[in-house]
């Protein structure tokens, strides 16, 4: 089976170096890339399967990156966990700083420092979510 | 009917008496000692009405039997002259109130009092005028004396009065201010100088001892006199507002706090997240044996501890806060600095740095060092912005202006510029677009220290146009910290 491809994007190395171990260690693909635009870039190139995206990104937000995903057709279904310091203690919070964003709802948070468990359950979900969610899709279109 | 003239008037006069009644200009008649009208001017009739055969009572007072302390009948017995405030009715049935002077007759300077004459004014106008101005005088909401030159209080209004007590005769500063000597920049004494409107803050003491702030405004009390001999002292308690602001103040503080616990939870977060990942690394390393990779995670962890301190120690020269020290500054001076500061970093990256600084601007009360890093703070942003930016000719220019009384600075670019997301955030606390290079500090500390300076900063910027940091100073509010730090000064001296 094909490793799934999964993009960190986030400003700091060492955060993207942890992210990386620990995806490569549990089978996945993963590669990190430090701003929106190298993101969108390497999006352009090869769709992942989730991205695990950071919000405060230097030059230009995480969220603008959210924001042109959910606004492109190719990626607007790609899973993405947001992994940030800047998510709130609780849902409410989240979704009230959400609404300010106007932007969707992400697919999932967690917040900084993770714990590796956790983040590897929640992209197990994430990527098993998108699996099952395909045949559901091909079904409407067809 | 007028009655026939006593025996022994002045007949022998040019004047019949009834022809000098008609030219007095007020109500007058003559009454008898059973109370009868004997004459009567015109104006009387025109104002009470049929007055012939009438009582002067039922005429007057529109009653039917005498009235209770008659001053008439007191004339006929005492002979004195008296002035005296009666309310009355006209012959509409209005209740007015008169000025009456009743004086004796008498047909010889020894004789017997005949009649007594009565000249009355209508003064309900006057007096309701009076009492409009007396109880505007009591309920307005401060504290309205009028003293003399010697600061005796003379008069002084309700509100005074519930609040001090019956002060008359006594020093405004004993009341206000419980001492025994005139004040400091006592306004009074500059109106009885020059006759003008004088103001200020005092402090003064309550009767329970505690502080009360007022606003003292002083004008002169004169009728036409050339050297002022009254002064009215008009005092408003503004204690309460004084309090409210403060809590205001506070508030903002402790909401200040919150954001500054949250940005440092976030940095404090981002930190642990690599100390946590160089722990991992570390023990998948020893768990694989692999040396390289322990290396990259101890490397980690040694970065992060290192962050440690340096947050630790930003965050402790942040919180520190100090109080500026102010003194009479160039502001072209301290601009020019900031450019030699940096023209040449800026050069380095392909940026112009230029000052556009306006010519003799006067000089101000600044903390220089505060100022300077401000302005190293704006200046390096801006030299930053430019270089995200990929466009030809960038440029940092620093300008110096005067602007309806405020000192402003002003750091422009166009370089990258914000979008609103960060716009909105750039004052928050560790807020940085610079990764791993910025504190997050610079802007929220040139914020405090223009704030401490009275100022404001006004932030303008499109994405992909540039940036305008505005620092607005107002000369007033500095001429304030100047007299505040020299006052500061002076009493750690005496300390």
């Amino acid at each position: 089976m094909m490793k799934a491809k999964i993009l960190i994007v986030d400003d700091e190395p060492d955060v993207s170096l942890y992210l990386t171990t620990i995806l490569k260690q549990a089978g996945y693909a993963p590669t990190a890339v430090a701003t929106v635009k190298a993101g969108l870039a390497a999006m352009a190139e090869d769709i992942p399967a989730l991205v695990c995206l950071d919000i405060m990104i230097p030059k230009e937000s995480g969220i603008s990156l959210y924001r042109q995903m959910k606004a492109d057709p190719r990626l607007a279904k790609v899973p993405v966990l947001i992994v940030s310091g800047v998510v709130p203690s609780s849902d409410s919070d989240f979704n009230t700083l959400i609404a300010e964003w106007d932007v969707p709802p992400p697919d999932d948070y967690l917040e900084k420092p993770i714990k590796v468990d956790e983040f590897l359950a929640r992209v197990k979900a994430l990527l098993s979510r998108r699996v099952s969610a395909r045949p559901l899709r091909n079904k409407s279109h067809g | 009917m007028a009655k026939e003239e006593p025996a022994g008037d002045q007949l022998a006069q040019p004047w019949s008496r009834s022809a000098l009644l008609e030219q007095m200009p007020f109500n007058v008649a003559i009454i008898g000692r059973d109370y009868d009208i004997a004459q009567a001017n015109t104006l009387f009739a025109e104002h009470f009405g049929e007055w012939q055969g009438k009582k002067c009572y039922q005429v007057y007072k529109k009653r039917n039997e005498p009235c209770p302390n008659c001053n008439t009948m007191a004339t006929f017995v005492d002979g004195l002259v008296r002035v005296t405030d009666e309310v009355g009715v006209d012959q509409h049935g209005r209740t007015a109130h008169y000025v009456v002077h009743s004086a004796p007759l008498r047909n010889s300077p020894d004789g017997p009092i005949e009649y007594v004459l009565e000249m009355s004014s209508d003064v309900t106008e006057t007096k309701r005028w009076q009492q409009e101005y007396q109880i505007l005088f009591d309920r307005v909401p401060c504290y309205i004396t009028v003293i003399d030159e010697d600061f005796r209080i003379i008069r002084a209004n309700e509100a005074f009065r519930e609040r001090f007590g019956d002060a008359q005769g006594e020093r405004c500063y004993e009341i206000y201010k419980k001492r025994k000597r005139k004040c400091n920049n006592c306004p009074a004494r500059k109106t009885f100088k020059d006759g003008k409107l004088h103001k200020s803050n005092q402090t003064g003491i309550s009767s329970s001892g505690e502080k009360t702030s007022y606003i003292v405004t002083t004008s002169p009390l004169t009728r036409g006199e050339e050297k002022v001999a009254h002064v009215i002292e008009i005092s408003t308690d503004i204690t309460e507002t004084r309090k409210l602001q403060q809590e205001m103040i506070d508030a903002e503080r402790l909401a200040a706090v919150g954001q500054t616990v949250a940005g440092l939870a976030h940095s404090v977060k981002n930190i642990l997240m690599g100390v946590e990942g160089g722990k991992y690394i570390v023990s998948l390393g020893l768990e694989k044996n692999d040396r390289e990779m322990i290396t990259q995670g101890w490397e980690m962890l040694s970065r992060n501890i290192d962050k440690t301190t340096a947050l630790v120690k930003n965050f402790l020269s942040f919180a520190k806060g100090r109080l500026p020290l102010v003194r009479l500054v160039d502001p072209n001076a301290v601009a020019l600095e900031i450019v030699d500061l940096y023209r040449e970093v800026a050069r380095a990256s392909g940026i112009s740095l230029r000052a556009e600084l306006e010519p003799n601007i006067k000089v101000a009360p600044l903390d220089p060092d505060g100022i300077h890093t401000c302005l190293t703070n704006l200046v390096s942003n801006s030299i930053d912005a430019c270089e995200m930016s990929k466009k030809d000719n960038r440029f940092v220019v620093l300008r110096t202006k005067n602007e309806k009384g405020a000192l402003i600075f002003e750091v422009a670019d166009n370089g990258e510029g914000m979008d609103y997301e960060i716009k909105r955030k750039i004052f928050t606390t560790f807020f940085t677009t610079k990764g791993g290079e910025g504190t997050g500090l610079g802007l929220l500390t040139t914020r405090k220290i223009v704030q401490e300076h009275g100022g404001k900063i006004i932030v303008r910027s499109k994405k992909t146009e540039g940036s305008r940091f505005r620092i607005v100073l107002p000369r007033k509010r500095l001429a304030d910290l100047l007299a505040e730090s020299k006052a500061r000064a002076e009493k750690t001296k005496t300390e």
